[in-house]
């Protein structure tokens, strides 16, 4: 035990550093809005999934997606109504065979080093993911139909497909398509592909933003492109700081730690609304959530696999099913109004896609007609109520997987089971991980599962998941299907929207398609909910955040643009700012913190010097 | 009286500790130790291999990805390998201090672990050093004085505390403390370990991570401190009756030595050993809390590993908590060894 003596140092000490520390508290904010007057900050939430790498052939997660949309270019970009526009391309032209795409791109760009930014970068970043299967494993399937990829001059690149593609425009746009990287750096690296970090600040790119440092977790930070083609962001610099718990995100944005917040829930939505110094708005859905029907799971040779209910297989049920599910319920109930009913199987952010039943084709909510299909067809109930399979022998009682982190899968099944149970169907919720629930999936062990899928503007893949060739083979492997759907029209007309360059046409293929899903009831779209977003008023002005009833692509982040038009307030200074959102709070708890740490200071020193005589 | 509790001071400090007995005695503890951490890497691998688990098609959900990217995934991720080849790969890079690869973040585990160390150990060490001594000291005083209005106060305010749930009192500290209440006004942070628009160095930095840290720290301490004052309040009661401090007493010591001098270092094993067991745990962190409050730490590295599932950065993750159990266990044979004559009575 020390003496008196040194405890009263320590006690000092003590005193000394927290008094310190607190002085820096109360000094910290307004030195740094001294130091810099007149840069501005827009400091935006990072997208939940976080960053996975900062390599962008590697990459999987929306987070590391909204990075390189900041940083890399790509050869379109998409314009306000979601369909490809210039970007480093100003044209792009079909051959008459439709087999050869030439993009004529900008002259006079430059990297991030200064270096020239040319169709030789493009090419080469095209032909490494044709060629390296492990350069590929990201955005290998988007180039698989690509025969080879050419800069004939910097200005002109030039790519041709094995067969014609329709969709060659979207292959490289912000977010969901191939970032370009510049050659000069890439190139002494492409061997090592798989361990590079791309952690070297600031990472040499072209785009709206430079990335200039990235704390894995925690933010990353960003300077703006003062020289950027299709116009200069309105802030100096963009912080993207990672919130795991959204409520904490909230508190951030109305205690001004954040300008803005992309998808907080319907709850937090409705409180926010009430707060004068925010905007909230809504942006159309860019994904549904439904429930897929295991109609008899088999492989690529008609096998059957799995655990399916056999009765599924009937179309009938299927139909009873659709038919005593009330979307609208659902939407008023589980997304509180915030979400539209779902129908087709394109999300209704891109318009050109989107597709609804003719009127008088939809599917309502009739209990009664669920039934009584289901009586005409030999379903007949048991004495617990619970309808029989005249074909199988097997009591109506399905298994429905749920999402165990999904607020929205534990609602919807609340409902379901109890619309099912009155028509004399019985279900039986499965709560599982979204790693269970695939692995079940793939295997056909299950009955119904709650799903859900967002996408980009280009519909391939989403349809193409449709198709006959993503059963899986035999041996259980290759597949990548959601419901085991396949049927032969549908894939010709897959086949057909991919040849169909004229993107009028190419719709009405799609839509054919989306009606033939419809009328199959393997997947069952509940609603399209819509994303939620949240903006101070007096920090952030200019961000593309939509109507509440706009039926047209509203992006936050689908692209770029949200952030590249975001602006601070044309009367509000940095300085002005900074005194006003941190410049208080410091101070405050510095003083009340000081005041705290002397006075016990005060009766640590009180009680030690009197120790030696209490004992 | 407690079973742990020497029967005096005197037999507490003082002895030495032969150094041909603390040999044999350390090897034997070491060498449990080894196959503690033995048993545990097997287990570990068999349970993480068990999951069900298709880290591929939850990875690309979201991604355009076909058929033959898939395949080509799941060999680079080695999810082709036989289990028995998968065990052995395993066991033997842990036996060569490497800890695998990361499916999700594509690169080692080691580095990743390493990262989120610092973090969880800055906030579950200040909030374990601080829980354990405003516990202790409540405790002491609590069973000194038990009956009566501080120790009323104390035990209750304690025991309400430790049964609120740790997420909904993150939750309620957070809107109070950074949103701010009424007259409160925002104070702190709402989530994250810095501001990013600061530098990330010097002293505005240390500031910068100390005002970060209050809220998760403050919400880890009121959850956790209640149980070092239950434990040590009643060792002391224990002690109270015992006749050394009778003897204390009559040799007229004050009431605040006797308390100090002679109950306390006696009372205190129990604690120590529930101290020991925390610092065991302490690098797992705290999920509920690093969540609540976005501290890039181990806790919620974990989290996010199991959604996948990650396994390799589970199973390496497995390995640094259990080793960190187990080394301080050890540590804890050693310490009791000093403290506690019995112990080096067998």
């Amino acid at each position: 035990m020390g003496t008196g003596n040194s405890r009263r140092r320590l006690a000092l000490a003590a005193c000394a550093l927290s008094g310190s520390l607190l002085a820096g508290a109360g000094t910290f904010a307004a030195a740094s809005a001294a130091s810099a007057p007149q840069e501005t900050t827009l400091r935006v939430k990072m997208s939940g999934s976080g960053v996975d790498t900062l390599n962008p052939f590697l990459a999987f997660f929306d987070g590391a997606y909204d990075v390189f949309a900041s940083i890399y270019p790509t050869l379109n970009s998409l314009d306000e109504n979601g369909k490809p526009g210039p970007y480093l391309a100003e044209s792009w032209t079909p051959s008459e065979d439709k087999l050869t795409w030439t993009f004529k791109l900008r002259d006079g760009l430059k990297w991030g080093d200064g270096k020239p930014l040319t169709a030789e970068d493009a090419a080469w970043t095209l032909n490494l993911i044709m060629t390296d299967a492990v350069a590929g494993t990201a955005n290998g399937s988007l180039v698989s139909n690509f025969e080879s990829v050419t800069a004939t001059d910097p200005t002109t690149l030039v790519i041709k497909t094995k067969a014609p593609q329709a969709n060659v425009t979207y292959v490289s746009i912000p977010r969901s398509g191939i970032p370009i990287v510049p050659k000069h750096i890439w190139e002494p690296q492409a061997k090592n592909l798989k361990d590079i970090k791309n952690d070297t600040f600031p990472v040499v790119g072209y785009g709206p933003w430079t990335l200039t440092e990235y704390k894995p977790e925690q933010y990353a930070k960003f300077d703006a492109n003062k020289d950027f083609i299709l116009g200069r962001p309105g802030f100096d610099h963009m912080v993207q700081q990672s919130f795991k718990s959204t409520d904490a995100a909230v508190a951030a944005l109305r205690s001004g730690q954040l300008d803005y917040i992309n998808g907080v829930n319907p709850t937090q939505f409705k409180a926010l609304q009430a707060d004068k110094s925010l905007l909230t708005a809504q942006e159309v859905g860019n994904g549904w959530t439904g429930v897929e029907v295991n109609h008899n799971a088999r492989t690529r040779t008609g096998k059957k696999i799995g655990t399916g209910h056999p009765a599924l297989g009937d179309p009938v049920l299927r139909r009873a099913i659709a038919l005593a599910t009330d979307r609208k319920t659902l939407v008023t109930k589980v997304l509180d109004g915030m979400g539209m009913v779902g129908s087709g199987y394109l999300p209704p952010a891109w318009p050109q896609w989107s597709w609804k039943p003719a009127a008088g084709q939809e599917t309502p909510f009739d209990l009664a007609q669920a039934g009584k299909i289901l009586d005409e067809a030999g379903y007949t109930k048991g004495a617990d109520g619970v309808r029989v399979d005249p074909k199988s022998g097997k009591s109506l009682e399905l298994r429905l997987g749920i999402h165990s982190d999904d607020t929205y899968d534990a609602g919807i099944s609340s409902y379901l089971k109890g619309w099912l149970e009155t028509i004399g169907v019985k279900l039986k919720i499965q709560t599982l991980s979204m790693s269970a629930l695939n692995s079940d999936l793939a295997k056909g062990d299950w009955d119904l599962l709650m799903d859900g899928w967002t996408t980009g503007p280009d519909p391939t893949f989403l349809l193409g998941i449709q198709t006959c060739a993503t059963l899986p083979k035999d041996d259980g492997t290759g597949g990548n299907t959601d419901a085991f759907f396949c049927d032969k029209a549908y894939d010709e007309l897959f086949k057909k929207q991919l040849t169909t360059f004229d993107q009028d046409e190419r719709a009405k293929v799609v839509a054919e398609m989306q009606d033939i899903l419809y009328k199959a009831d393997v997947d069952q779209i509940h609603f399209y909910a819509t994303t939620l977003d949240v903006a101070r008023t007096d920090t952030v002005t200019g961000l593309i955040t939509g109507q509440p009833d706009a039926q047209g692509m509203y992006p936050a982040q689908t692209t770029f643009w949200s952030y590249l038009k975001a602006a601070p307030p044309a009367a509000k200074t940095a300085a002005a700012s900074a005194e006003e959102e941190g410049g208080g709070g410091p101070l405050w708890i510095g003083g009340g913190v000081l005041l705290l740490a002397i006075v016990g200071g005060g009766i640590v020193l009180r009680r030690r010097s009197g120790a030696g005589d209490r004992e | 009286m407690s079973s742990l509790t020497a029967p005096g001071p005197a037999k507490v400090k003082g002895q030495g500790v032969k150094r041909s007995d603390l040999l044999p005695y350390l090897g034997s503890k070491l060498v449990a130790a080894l196959v503690s951490f033995f048993v545990t890497l097997v287990i570990g691998f068999v349970i993480f291999s068990l999951m069900p688990a298709d880290p591929v098609r939850t990875l690309t959900r979201g991604r355009p990805t076909s058929e033959a990217q898939l395949a080509q995934i799941r060999v680079q991720l080695g999810l082709d390998d036989p289990v028995w080849e998968r065990f052995l790969t395993f066991v033997g890079n842990t036996l060569k201090g490497e800890l695998g690869y990361s499916w999700q973040f594509q690169q080692s585990v080691s580095s990743l672990v390493a990262d989120r160390l610092g973090p969880t150990l800055l906030l579950m060490g200040t909030a374990a050093v601080l829980s354990i001594a405003l516990g202790l000291w409540l405790g002491i005083r609590s069973g000194w004085r038990h009956g009566s209005l501080f120790d009323r106060i104390a035990s209750s305010a304690s025991l309400t505390l430790w049964s609120v749930p740790t997420f909904w009192l993150g939750m309620i500290l957070l809107v109070t403390f950074s949103v701010g209440i009424g007259p409160i006004p925002s104070l702190f942070p709402a989530g994250g370990m810095a501001d990013p628009s600061l530098p990330q160095e010097g002293w505005t930095h240390v500031v910068d991570v100390a005002r970060h840290l209050v809220l998760p720290c403050l919400t880890m301490v009121l959850v956790v401190f209640a149980q070092y004052v239950t434990v040590m309040r009643t060792s002391i009661i224990d002690e109270m009756g015992s006749p050394y401090l009778l003897t204390a007493r009559a040799k007229g010591l004050t009431d605040d030595a006797v308390r100090r001098r002679h109950a306390v270092p006696n009372a205190l094993l129990p604690s120590v050993t529930m101290i020991f067991m925390h610092l065991g745990i302490l690098v797992s962190g705290a999920i509920t809390v690093e969540a609540v409050y976005s501290w890039p730490g181990l806790g919620y590295l974990t989290y996010e590993a199991l959604k996948i599932p990650d396994l390799p950065l589970l199973q390496g993750t497995f390995i640094v908590f259990s080793a960190s159990v187990i080394i301080m266990n050890l540590l804890a044979d050693v310490v009791y060894r000093f403290l506690d004559p019995r112990v080096r009575a067998q």
